[in-house]
């Protein structure tokens, strides 16, 4: 087994380096350098989006499509409150605090009725929230051009010839920070403990005393913070644009799929190799125009690999 | 929000400090001040209102003119029942909006259309049912195309065209890289003259294509880079043209290249947007007439508005380009026989025979003609974003491009040249 796992990981370096040879095929190393370090950039982003998702789904087996919605949102609300002249830090805590709060609202009052309905179910539910949500953003910010800003983004570092910012290295490391955090979290701390038995079996974890609905709270509001943060640096780092923000959820659910809506580290690992590849692409003439699909041909790849076995993602049973 | 009052402001301010007269109330269609009251007549419009765009502004205009037109007398006393419908950037919706409008309502002409998908959808629809659109806010080919679609603005060819042939005569452009969305009908279109007209002029041009829906635009501008070439094109919506500047300012790429752009980055909240690091360094053009211009239909375009639109409502190209076509349509109506009007056959020819109508708001004139293809607008301004605002660097000039041919033919046949 412990051999199979490794052939894994060779398999996948072996495609990683046929791919970037592949598409990078007589292009001068520096370029291919610039492409690999923005794929990168980008993919932190989908890594982080991913991560949020299933840290929720592990704990209340709900995928969250509205994680975007409530990030943006609440990077319209900093980016208003900068304009209003409040200090950048309380604008930033702003910006969380009302992903948690949209985070926490739809957690407490829809997803305990929802929570013996079919993971589906439950999923499709997320997505009509985040259009209310998205829909009131839209109200209250109508189409102009915006741009938000974080003071990070004027200090940076060469890789690979490519200038990086502050801001995206704090959020590739904040995606890696995030990842062992929760590991830690869930393999350390009670609370944690309780989580990953919600996640093997809520019926059994109901009886046995464990207070779900707390435990459920912890995991929205987690999933709330870390959605306000990726909000925060999608404003930054994407554009400004409530849709766009709100449905980067798109490619953090390939990521997501990546790792099977369960091991976090995958996740990041998927999320970052999308990234790349997707950046990659550009330079291939043919291949360049399905960029947008790439992240998706990825998951279903890597879903079909694992699906050698007989396990169900997206079931209610394994 | 906030922004939109403070344009319609700066406007209003320019408009006295210009005229140097009052403007007691805006001058509409027939200007009697008696408010129409006999039978309307039934005029559609459709635009584009959804996330992540909104394309009302030229709707919104034209109805502010029809209400001031119905205000002073309408057409020989009719007032004109103006229909809006929203396509929702929905292709089906947009069938539908035009049905409604041509066929159940019966609409005589549509005007101020302002959509990305309305027009491919319904080109066709209106050459059958013998309609004509004047249309405001247009940014795909079959908007410049067809038989039956006549815009007031441009688009983003011509405007693309206006501001690489600026760069290569003042700026000292060679290579044109343009950054455009990866929409046939769009991008390609619009692109493609950009690098024709640098290889005729002994340069270079490419172009790079973004998906609308890519949240990565920094594989665009990498892409660019990695071409060779000296200017960057971005042939793309304000908020995406920010989205690459953003992305150039983190690479500190300012210095190294000419940075051009057609008619979207001309929007007063965007000099604020980008901030100080490009103070002077990206050159816009403008297929309108820039609001500092102050000629007697931009103030009455403001006048208009003031009275007759919502403070919400945009006062941007778009709206000046709503109000001009809804002007001319008014008065194509009020030359035709009073009894004819309610025809739509021969409301489309009285339409069809525009060939000359002028405005201080446009270059050049305004015409129609029985073709399959219509951009009367294919010369503007260059403008040059500085110190929070847009500074003229270029009055009215004609854009230089093989693809123009045939329209001057037009215009010569119709004895405008």
């Amino acid at each position: 087994m412990r051999n199979f796992k490794y052939l894994n990981w060779v398999i996948y370096l072996v495609v990683m380096v046929g791919i970037i040879s592949f598409l990078g095929w007589g292009k001068p190393t520096k370029i291919i350098g610039l492409f690999f370090v923005s794929g990168l950039a980008v993919g932190s982003l989908y890594a982080l989006g991913g991560i949020g998702m299933v840290v929720l789904y592990r704990a209340t087996g709900v995928l969250n499509f509205a994680n975007g919605a409530a990030g943006a949102a609440g990077v319209m609300l900093a980016w208003q409150l900068g304009q209003w002249g409040v200090w950048a830090p309380l604008t930033w805590l702003a910006c969380i605090l009302l992903a948690l709060a949209i985070s926490l609202t739809y957690g407490r009052l829809v997803a305990p009725r929802l929570a013996w309905r079919e993971p589906v179910v439950k999923a499709v539910a997320t997505l009509g929230f985040a259009l209310i949500v998205l829909g009131i953003v839209s109200f209250l910010w109508i189409d102009d051009p915006r741009t938000f800003s974080l003071p990070t983004d004027k200090v940076g570092v060469y890789i690979l010839g490519l200038r990086v910012t502050v801001t995206r290295l704090i959020t590739f490391l904040a995606s890696v920070s995030i990842v062992v955090g929760i590991y830690f979290y869930l393999s350390r701390t009670v609370v944690g403990l309780q989580m990953r038995a919600l996640a093997n079996d809520r019926d059994l974890s109901a009886l046995i005393g464990i207070p779900i609905l707390k435990v459920e709270t912890i995991a929205w509001g987690i999933s709330g913070v870390i959605a306000g943060f990726t909000g925060l640096m999608f404003g930054d780092l994407i554009r400004l644009e409530p849709t766009v923000i709100t449905f980067m959820v798109i490619p953090s659910v390939a990521a997501a799929v990546c790792g099977r809506l369960d091991n976090l580290a995958l996740v990041l690992i998927g999320g970052l190799s999308m990234g790349v590849i997707e950046s990659l692409l550009t330079l291939s003439q043919t291949l360049k125009g399905v960029r947008p699909i790439a992240p998706f041909v990825i998951a279903a790849i890597v879903l079909i690999w694992y699906q050698r076995g007989t396990r169900l993602t997206f079931g209610t049973k394994d | 929000m906030k922004l939109r009052y403070l344009t319609a402001a700066l406007i209003g301010s320019a408009s006295f400090a210009f005229a140097g007269q009052a403007f007691a109330a805006p001058s509409c269609g027939a200007n009697t001040g008696v408010a129409a009251t006999g039978e309307p007549i039934v005029v559609g419009g459709i635009h584009g209102n959804a996330p992540p765009g909104d394309f009302s502004a030229s709707t919104d205009a034209a109805k502010a003119y029809f209400d001031c037109v119905n205000a002073n007398g309408g057409i020989n006393g009719r007032p004109i029942d103006y229909q809006i419908e929203n396509d929702q950037w929905n292709p089906e919706l947009a069938a539908q909006a035009a049905a409604k409008l041509v066929k159940d309502a019966g609409a005589v002409a549509l005007v101020g259309n302002g959509s990305f998908i309305e027009m491919a959808v319904n080109a066709g629809t209106y050459k059958e049912e013998n309609i004509m659109v004047m249309a405001s806010a247009c940014a795909i080919s079959e908007c410049f195309e067809s038989s039956n679609i006549v815009s007031t603005n441009q688009g983003p060819l011509p405007s693309n065209l206006g501001a690489a042939q600026y760069a290569q005569e003042e700026l000292g452009s060679t290579n044109v890289a343009c950054i455009g969305f990866n929409i046939p009908n769009n991008g390609p279109w619009s692109c493609q003259p950009v690098i024709d007209l640098m290889k005729a002029r002994g340069g270079d041009g490419s172009m790079q294509l973004l998906n609308p829906g890519a949240p990565d635009v920094n594989s665009a501008l990498l892409e660019a880079i990695s071409t060779g070439a000296d200017t960057i094109l971005m042939n793309l919506p304000a908020g995406l043209a920010i989205a690459v500047l953003k992305a150039a300012e983190e690479q500190d790429l300012r210095d190294d290249y000419i940075w051009i752009a057609p008619t979207p980055l001309y929007d007063l909240s965007v000099p604020g947007a980008i901030g100080e690091y490009w103070n002077g360094k990206i050159f816009v053009n403008a297929e309108l007439a820039p609001f500092q211009m102050g000629g007697p239909d931009a103030l009455n375009w403001v006048e208009v508005m003031d009275a007759y639109a919502s403070p919400d409502d945009p006062r941007d190209t778009f709206a000046q380009s709503g109000y001009l076509s809804a002007t001319y349509f008014v008065k194509t109506l009020l030359e035709m026989d009073p009894a004819d009007v309610d025809d739509r056959a021969k409301v489309t020819e009285a339409i069809k025979a525009i060939a000359g109508y002028t405005s201080d708001l446009m270059c050049g004139p305004y015409y129609v003609g029985d073709t399959d293809f219509h951009m009367p607008n294919h010369a503007g301004f260059m403008l040059q974003i500085l110190d929070g605002g847009f500074k003229i660097v270029r009055d009215c000039y004609e854009f230089d491009s093989a693809y123009f041919e045939p329209h001057i033919a037009v215009e010569q046949s119709l004895g405008l040249r």
